[in-house]
């Protein structure tokens, strides 16, 4: 289908070099119909899939019935997640507002031209993905695991015995251990700082290791040292670029998935079986 | 010009073809005659104001469907779906905490193809965000986020944001158990954050829990205000593309 353009164009008129414009192709048909093809494909298949599957409507909204349990909307379920293992402000505002920066901030890390325009276009792209991919999935998974008492409970059935209490998950570090008394209630600021509705005063030092100290370290060394190991494939911006972003969308999509499908009453892990069981 | 544009002989396809075409009121219309030699092809892309947003001409990798996978094309696709569909419900539907579920209700039974335009509103929406991230995907793997195309990027962002808070609005329209209980807990976590959070959370739902006065900001942001930025967003968002020299090709 692809028409040349030469034949459209009046004798003597190269405003570009003629090579570049041979390289080219006529918008109608070359893209507009591939487009019209897409969009009805994709018209057909919402009508069959409305005809085939009806959107959820249950029970009338009920301020005074909380549905156990009880979940955002499907995409936000990964901040859901993260909210079982922080301070709720970090998990719910502080880490996406981040996120989002961070994603805005990719091309002025990135800014020369390698890899432009091509799939994986630079060195081992492709072997970087895979690997950040895989280590982010399974770190997270782990990191969920850690938090949700799942190695203690393995240890228990192997050993007969808790872990310690600091290995057990952010509870074990918070509850579990003899803090003294001091450290619950340390005062950082002579006087009462009062900011709209929040309070500045003392510090809750077991809460605030386990709950903020601990969950930002994490989230910051796991992915500096993936773009270390990632180095030795490629050293450049890109490559770290590639090892970061593929890392942030396998742990988003993670706790996507672990809040939507493994998540039931009371916000409880669920083993895969179950998953299945709901499932069926 | 082009050697087909002046035909030795005239044929009856030749005729009717003039007729059909070269009037007066075709041309008053449409500028050009029917696409088919490359001179109108290029006229009819350029001065038809919906198709304008491309170019004449493109480079022959990029029409390649396994560069972009259409995925950009189809988001926006997915949103004019969503703008019609919506349009539709929007005929049946009262933002009151009394009436919402029970206009669902009866739009889902009593109204010829409500359900069917209720479920289409819904599934696009979920493929929308879907989309958003593979196109996300594909702009990264490609590198086409460099030099000079970094802003781009930025209003990309800014879209997904646009896309996840369309969609997150309209979940409390239906105004059942799902649609309560999801954006209470949604903005229990605006409401955590240090300092702000709390009056965000007030300013967001009209109040300290959600009611008719969240239902109502929800619905006015949901039609209106977050299409209307999403909108003026894409307008940006295409015409970057243009500007930045098309998409991105390996120097
Ligand atoms: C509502 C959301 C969006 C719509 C409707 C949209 C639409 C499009 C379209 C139609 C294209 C043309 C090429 C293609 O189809 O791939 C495109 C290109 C592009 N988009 Fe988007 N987009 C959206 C969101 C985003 C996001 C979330 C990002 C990145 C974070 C982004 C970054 C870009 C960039 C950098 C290009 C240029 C690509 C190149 O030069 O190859 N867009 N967009």
């Amino acid at each position: 289908m692809a028409t040349a353009v030469q034949a459209a164009r009046p004798a003597g008129a190269a405003a570009r070099p003629r090579r570049e414009r041979e390289e080219e192709v006529l918008v109608w048909p070359d893209l507009l119909f591939p487009e019209f093809i897409a969009a009805v494909v994709f018209t057909m298949t919402f009508l069959v899939l409305s005809t085939a599957a009806n959107a959820p409507l249950l029970e009338m909204a009920n301020s005074n019935l909380t549905p156990n349990p009880s979940k955002a909307p499907w995409y936000f379920l990964n901040l859901q997640e993260l909210l079982l293992h922080m301070n709720p402000a970090l998990a719910g505002v502080i880490v996406p507002t981040v996120a989002i920066l961070l994603l805005m901030a990719v091309p002025y890390f990135d800014g020369d031209h390698e890899g432009q325009g091509v799939w994986f276009g630079t060195p081992n792209a492709v072997k970087i993905m895979a690997f950040s991919a895989i280590y982010s999935t399974v770190a997270t998974v782990a990191l969920i695991l850690y938090d949700s008492l799942k190695f203690d409970q393995v240890w228990q059935m192997i050993t007969g015995h808790h872990m310690p209490a600091w290995a057990q998950g952010l509870a074990g570090i918070q509850h579990g251990i003899q803090w003294p008394s001091w450290s619950l209630n340390i005062p950082y600021l002579p006087f009462n700082l009062h900011l709209m509705d929040s309070d500045f005063r003392t510090l809750d030092f077991p809460y605030f290791l386990s709950q903020i100290l601990i969950p930002i370290g994490t989230m910051a060394i796991l992915p500096l040292v993936l773009i270390w190991i990632c180095r030795r494939w490629d050293p450049t911006r890109r490559g770290a670029m590639v090892a970061f972003f593929t890392g942030f969308m396998a742990s988003w999509v993670v706790l996507t998935v672990i809040g939507t499908a493994f998540r039931g009453e009371g916000l409880q892990l669920l083993p895969v079986w179950d998953v299945w069981n709901i499932m069926a | 010009m082009a050697v087909s544009e002046q035909p030795t002989r005239q044929t009856w396809q030749d005729l009717l073809y003039e007729k059909l075409f070269h009037n007066y009121i075709w041309q008053s219309i449409f500028r050009s005659g029917y696409p088919n030699t490359p001179r109108n092809q290029m006229l009819v892309v350029a001065t038809n104001v919906f198709l304008h947003l491309h170019p004449t001409r493109i480079h022959r990798t990029h029409v390649k469907i396994t560069h972009t996978y259409c995925l950009g094309g189809l988001t926006f696709f997915m949103f004019l779906g969503l703008t019609v569909t919506g349009a539709m419900l929007m005929f049946y539907y009262v933002p009151s905490v009394n009436r919402a579920y029970t206009d669902i209700q009866t739009l889902q039974t009593s109204v010829q193809f409500g359900q069917l335009m209720r479920n289409m509103h819904r599934w696009m929406a979920h493929a929308m965000v879907l989309l958003v991230f593979m196109h996300m995907m594909r702009v990264f793997y490609t590198g086409a986020y460099k030099p000079p195309r970094e802003f781009n990027w930025v209003v990309g962002v800014v879209l997904l944001v646009l896309t996840l808070l369309l969609s997150f609005t309209g979940y409390l329209l239906p105004w059942d158990q799902l649609a309560y209980w999801a954006i209470t807990v949604g903005t229990n976590m605006v409401g955590s954050a240090p300092i702000f959070g709390p009056k965000v959370r007030f300013m967001l739902i009209g109040g300290f829990s959600v009611d008719q006065a969240g239902l109502i900001r929800f619905y006015t942001l949901h039609v209106i205000g977050l299409p209307l930025l999403a909108a003026v967003f894409m307008a940006v968002h295409f015409w970057r593309i243009r500007r930045d020299g098309g998409l991105a090709r390996p120097l």
